[in-house]
């Protein structure tokens, strides 16, 4: 399955195969920092808004596209939000991989990771920190970073096949 | 000068973030103004508007969220980006407590404040990126300069300094004192203690969830 995250509201893209789509529907609250979702109601978020079983929609995809605006170099707001709600697709323990620590699996899957940021003015540092903090994504859900690509705006990515 | 001390964290009370901030403080003493300010929601009200319009250093602490900045932070940085008129005479510095032992996992984050300062037309003064942010949480009753923290207070000396000052520096890193096996058991433990006191059993923080 491809999990796509996404800002834009109006999203359509062709997309082929089983996919699901997460971008903004109604209003999605912030995350607390209460750590509720490893260890209250391990894998699930406690604030109940229709965001806080995304860290099982991480774990069923074979794929995950981030579509969104570019921030200073990281994702907007919605996207962090929704990253930030499903910290549960990992575990609060930790492990130790390549020298540095990270959160334990949840769940068995190891999946691709791509980004696709658009504004009109990235900048280079910008595009850099970007890339420097999708590949750690990647490497704190152990997935397999497929790529990062940089648009001028949203109107430029609508001919993208998913 | 005036310094703001920005405590990002959403948590209400108990945060690395104003722990850190506290130790901040102390070192700073009566060398500077302090104007204490928590952005935990993603609005900036006029009453934060006008204590920042205040100060002419800020130093925003926040805690490390899937290697960047928590979503209200990166909403407040976006309404504050446009408060052109302020930023021309601010230096801004960070702050990033990471629940990983290895604070330079933070770099990439502080990277984001830096870029916003670029967009903001103000001065980026450097940050400190911290690790074991989990065990800075739990120490809030100690003394900084004593103890788990006493690593990070002395990183947090010279920080001081480069702020009062109103210095550029590079990005520096600092962890808890002590060694990173012994932070991997005692989170392991803590996760188990707060599962039992929820109700829960040890193996439910392995739980998955169902379609």
């Amino acid at each position: 399955m491809k999990l796509i995250i996404t800002d834009i509201e109006d999203f359509e893209f062709q997309i082929e195969g089983e996919h699901k789509v997460i971008n903004p529907q109604g209003n999605i609250k912030y995350c607390i920092g209460c750590f509720g979702c490893w260890a209250k109601t391990p894998g699930e978020c406690v604030i109940h808004d229709g965001y806080q079983r995304t860290s099982l929609d991480m774990g069923l995809c074979d794929e995950m596209i981030i579509i969104s605006e570019c921030y200073y170099g990281t994702v907007s707001p919605f996207i962090k939000n929704v990253q930030d709600r499903a910290i549960s697709y990992v575990q609060g323990d930790f492990i130790l991989r390549n020298g540095e620590m990270h959160h334990k699996h949840r769940y068995d899957n190891k999946f691709q990771l791509s980004a696709y940021f658009y504004g009109e003015d990235i900048t280079e540092e910008e595009k850099q920190t970007a890339r420097d903090i999708i590949a750690g994504n990647a490497e704190n859900f152990d997935a397999k970073l497929k790529e990062v690509l940089f648009f001028k705006s949203a109107e430029e990515l609508r001919g993208l096949r998913l | 000068m005036t310094v703001a001390l920005i405590n990002a964290s959403p948590k209400v009370k108990g945060s690395s973030s104003g722990i850190l901030l506290g130790d901040l403080k102390e070192i700073l003493g009566s060398r500077a103004e302090i104007e204490e300010i928590c952005l935990r929601t993603g609005k900036i009200t006029s009453e934060i508007k006008e204590c920042l319009m205040k100060a002419d250093t800020w130093v925003v602490a926040f805690p490390l969220y899937v290697d960047s900045l928590p979503a209200h932070l990166l909403n407040c940085l976006k309404q504050l980006e446009r408060m052109k008129e302020k930023h021309a005479s601010l230096s801004v510095y960070g702050i990033a407590n990471c629940g990983f032992y290895e604070g330079n996992q933070a770099e990439p984050a502080l990277n984001v404040l830096k870029n916003w300062c670029k967009k903001a037309g103000c001065a980026y003064g450097g940050s400190l990126g911290i690790g074991g942010g989990g065990a800075i949480a739990v120490s809030g009753n100690q003394k900084g300069n004593r103890g788990m923290r006493s690593s990070i207070y002395k990183a947090m000396k010279n920080f001081a300094d480069t702020i009062l000052k109103k210095e550029c520096d590079m990005n520096k890193y600092a962890t808890v004192a002590f060694p990173r096996f012994v932070y991997k058991l005692a989170a392991q433990h803590s996760w188990r203690t707060m599962i039992k006191s929820n109700g829960g059993k040890k193996k439910d923080l392995s739980r998955r969830l169902d379609r």
